[in-house]
């Protein structure tokens, strides 16, 4: 056995300790690889693949953070292994290894490991290549799909640029190695570690910060939200610290005074580890309740915007095809009998449809700089049929002769733009007579069909004095407003395009189509959702390891203490609950913390956007929920077999 | 009446084919309530195979063990292990405390582990911890107190649910001879006062001298038996004289103390 042998026996040994961060290194190399080939595609760099540029853009963007984040993640993983293995490092240089030496095989180590790690990176990156070309054409509704070939460039720079990667840490953690005394690296595992001390003022300090960094999430709004943002993200991050720091120790000290809890068969083991590991397992578990808390507020924001887009689409295109026309019968924009018949032909049935007549008005403005805004007045009967066509929920409008509601299709906007409750005077075209009205209320995001031109803005009257005023307002002069709604119009996308094709060049701004529009969000969101997924993925994946790799450097010692408890008997069901329920806390704490800051961030979020960013999100979260769970079944697995191993020697 | 009975031990190592290694020997075995029994016997002699069987965490070739009338080894892992919990009581060389709990909180161990009331927890912990004389270390942590308070700890532990039998591995191993001498005392008055009936493997012809009875095993099998008088100073020179004869590896033996 030579040296370079020795070093490499050392890595299959403490394999079980290496696994997964191993695995966490392969696979950003994979992402990082997949990612590159793309880029250096040799088609996309050409230009022959339709939002290419685009694509290569984001792609290039996240290949930065993933080197950002594999640096910080390979820095700390190493050192911990350096950490861990300090009584290994004694016992050497009491053989007489000398420092050099030393590092020489920590150095060979490393470069084994990495070596390894990128290979497997590629290969499994080579692998998937096809599969991901293939979905990502699939997304691009690309006609010919992406051709398979790996970029040489791709390849050399994956292999080039992470082995230097690897190296640069490898010196950094070098540092570290040799420098302690000898006795103090034998006796490192057996130092005592002293109970953790907490101070309360730190508590009440992390509590405040809490509180006070949510309580401003979710009073953001679009005026606010520039100044409270960092603060808040500041805030939170302190108070998790604090709360992970300070905070749990003190819980933990409450349970153990109560002694109906803390004397209660396996609780004393379980509460008593916990305490006694939680100095060094309060950092690790802050990074992680920050990390699920940066994972979940990326993915949660990305699905809610997709989300809100479809929704904001909903409410300002209530019906499918929408178009509005100047003229009774012109039919300037499309015949609708020619839309009917479209919509026959392709056998695209019709949950409704709408034929809004109505005239426009001109009345004083308030609150923005045009002295006159103008609407177009409906009736009563007409708002609230097409109203409950819309969502039945709705509020049914009731407006007395000489009143009027002013309808305006934005959500976001809640002060008045006209004066409410003041007899106005109100000119309508086409129709010398002028009126008195007052304005009731207003009512924001209350459009019924396609809010745009003169139709943008409602003025909802009686029904006796809309029949008398539109009488009077000749043919040509009344504005009409027509919406499809098509049954399951998402996937109508080609009859909506027909449709569409017939609209004159000039009479387009008049006409709009929701499926088309809705089809390219979908595709562009779609596109970012599955490029952010992989970058999700990398950090879910090395957040995981992190507590892994902490549960194992711990497991001797465990292992010892089980085996002692089982011989003075302590069943395996007991030991099985209690590292259970130790490793349930470390996995699944910090991300309920994670997951209440993402909450706390949708509702800041959803402010914003005037949507219910909290509900959406929650498919994100349970996801997260799902996979996190994976993993600590999968940890438990691994960490109780080891432990229960033992015992039958 | 008898709390723990062996009979024909034998425990046979290796597989088939192959070499066969006998540690055990056809050992009998009886222990009377109250009694204090130590096993001493050269290196390799199968003190430690012989205490193994009858702690239940391993299982003989052949023979039978019965402690307070119930034969472990017909019992499924769950009822071994709460079986130990309850009849059983050990006490190790390396004392085997959990340096996460206080030196209390190792002591209770058992009695919370079988949902004993608190109330019952604390009368009993305050009375062990009397007669071990480690009141004043209750709340401290194991790494604070000396070697002998562990062991004394540790002997609290092993008693504080009443087992049937105390069972102690070399326990005045890992100590110097002023702390062996306080825990042998301990075990004295525990064995004295409370009637506990205790066995005890050990190399130290001083600890053994605290015994009642010494059965000495050479390669597995029975080698002779002893009994004390009145006078521990006489029973320890006869322990030395039986070590002679028995011969064997005794470099670990330690220096005649006082």
């Amino acid at each position: 056995m030579n040296f370079r042998q020795f070093a490499i026996k050392n890595v299959r040994g403490n394999w079980h300790q290496y696994v997964a961060y191993f695995l966490s290194s392969v696979f950003s190399v994979m992402i990082f690889f997949i990612y590159a080939a793309f880029i250096f595609h040799p088609d996309v760099i050409n230009g022959h693949i339709y939002m290419g540029k685009g694509v290569r853009t984001g792609m290039m963007f996240c290949e930065y953070i993933i080197v950002i984040f594999s640096f910080f993640f390979i820095l700390y993983s190493m050192s911990a292994f350096l950490k861990s293995r300090k009584k290994e490092f004694g016992l050497l240089s009491l053989f007489g290894m000398t420092r050099g030496q030393m590092r020489k095989m920590v150095l060979y180590e490393s470069i084994a490991t990495s070596v390894l790690a990128i290979g497997a990176g590629i290969a499994l990156g080579a692998l998937f290549l096809k599969l991901f070309l293939m979905a990502l054409s699939e997304i691009l509704d690309l006609a010919d799909p992406i051709r398979f070939l790996i970029p040489g460039k791709a390849l050399l720079l994956t292999a080039a640029g992470f082995f230097v990667l690897f190296l640069i840490i490898t010196l950094f953690t070098l540092f570290q190695v040799g420098r302690s005394q000898i006795i103090d690296l034998l006796k490192a595992s057996k130092k005592p570690k002293s109970p953790p001390l907490a101070s309360i003022w730190l508590v009440l300090l992390s509590v405040l910060c809490l509180g006070v960094g949510y309580y401003m999430a979710y009073t953001m709004t679009l005026m606010n939200a520039i100044v409270y943002m960092l603060p808040v993200v500041g805030l939170v991050v302190v108070g998790t610290f604090f709360l992970f720091t300070q905070a749990s120790i003190i819980v933990f000290r409450w349970l153990q005074r109560r002694k109906g809890i803390y004397y209660k068969q396996t609780n004393l083991m379980t509460i008593a580890q916990l305490v006694f590991k939680m100095k060094d397992n309060a950092r690790i578990l802050f990074t992680v309740s920050v990390m699920s808390a940066v994972i979940l507020t990326a993915s949660g924001t990305f699905y809610v915007f997709f989300l809100a887009s479809k929704e904001q689409q909903m409410d300002m295109l209530p019906q499918s095809i929408s178009f509005y026309e100047k003229g009774l019968n012109t039919h300037e924009v499309i015949d609708p009998d020619k839309v009917r018949s479209i919509l026959k032909e392709d056998k695209v049935e019709l949950n409704y449809e709408v034929k809004l007549v109505g005239a426009e008005a001109k009345l004083p403005a308030s609150g923005r700089s045009a002295k006159t805004t103008s609407a177009l007045i409906v009736s009563e009967d007409d708002y609230n049929k097409y109203g409950q066509e819309l969502h039945r929920g709705r509020p049914i409008l009731e407006v007395d002769p000489g009143h009027a509601v002013y309808i305006i299709p934005y959500k976001e906007v809640t002060s008045p733009l006209t004066e409410i409750g003041k007899p106005l005077p109100v000119k309508v075209e086409g129709n010398s007579s002028d009126l008195t009205i007052t304005v009731d209320k207003q009512v924001s995001g209350g459009a019924i069909a396609y809010p745009r031109g003169t139709a943008t803005e409602l003025l909802v009257l009686d029904n006796a004095q809309y029949e008398e005023l539109i009488q009077a307002v000749p043919d040509d002069m009344k504005t009409v407003v027509y919406g499809f709604e098509m049954k399951n119009w998402t996937a109508q996308g080609d009859t909506a395009a027909k449709i569409e094709k017939l609209v004159p060049e000039d009479k387009q701004n008049q006409f709009d189509n929701r499926v088309s529009l809705y089809l390219a969000t979908k595709q562009s969101m779609g596109l970012t959702l599955f490029i952010g997924l992989f970058i999700s993925v990398l950090f879910f994946i090395a957040s995981g390891s992190m507590i892994y790799f902490k549960l194992f450097t711990e497991l001797d010692e465990d292992r010892e203490q089980f085996r002692s408890l089982n011989r003075i008997g302590m069943t395996l069901g007991e030991i099985r609950r209690t590292v259970t329920m130790q490793i349930a806390i470390i996995f699944f704490v910090p991300c309920v913390v994670g997951i209440v800051h993402t909450m706390f961030a949708m509702k800041a979020l959803g402010n914003l956007l005037s949507t219910s960013a909290m509900q959406y999100s929650l498919v994100v979260v349970g996801i997260y929920i799902v996979m996190q769970s994976l993993y600590f079944f999968a940890a438990r697995r691994s960490y109780l077999n080891r432990i229960i191993q033992s015992f039958t020697r | 009446m008898s709390v723990l009975k062996a009979q024909g031990l034998t425990k046979v190592y290796g597989s088939k084919g192959k070499m066969l290694y006998r540690a055990l020997n056809d050992i009998h075995l009886d222990i009377q309530k109250g009694e204090f029994v130590g096993v001493m016997g050269p290196s390799g002699s199968g003190k430690t195979t012989l205490l193994n069987i009858l702690a239940t965490i391993d299982k003989p070739t052949s023979g039978k063990v019965e402690i307070d009338g119930i034969d472990p080894t017909v019992l499924n892992e769950k009822k071994l292990a709460l079986f130990r919990r309850r009849e059983l009581g050990f006490i190790f060389q390396d004392f085997n405390l959990l340096d996460t709990l206080s030196i209390k909180e190792n002591i209770i161990l058992p009695l919370v582990l079988d949902k004993t009331n608190i109330k019952e927890i604390e009368k009993r912990v305050q009375q062990s911890a009397e007669l071990l004389g480690i009141s004043a270390i209750l709340d401290k942590r194991t790494y604070e107190v000396s070697g002998g308070q562990k062991q004394r700890a540790a002997i609290a532990r092993a008693m504080i649910h009443q087992p049937a039998i105390l069972l102690a591995d070399e326990l005045t191993g890992n100590l110097d001879s002023k702390a062996a001498k306080d825990v042998m005392d301990s075990l004295r008055d525990l064995n004295e006062q409370m009637g506990a009936t205790i066995m005890m493997v050990t190399h130290d012809p001083f600890a053994a001298s605290y015994c009642k009875r010494i059965v000495f095993i050479k390669d597995g099998s029975f080698f002779s038996e002893i009994r004390r008088g009145t006078n521990r100073q006489a029973f320890f020179q006869q322990i030395l004289d039986s070590l002679s004869v028995l011969g064997g590896n005794f470099d670990e033996l330690s220096t005649v103390r006082n």
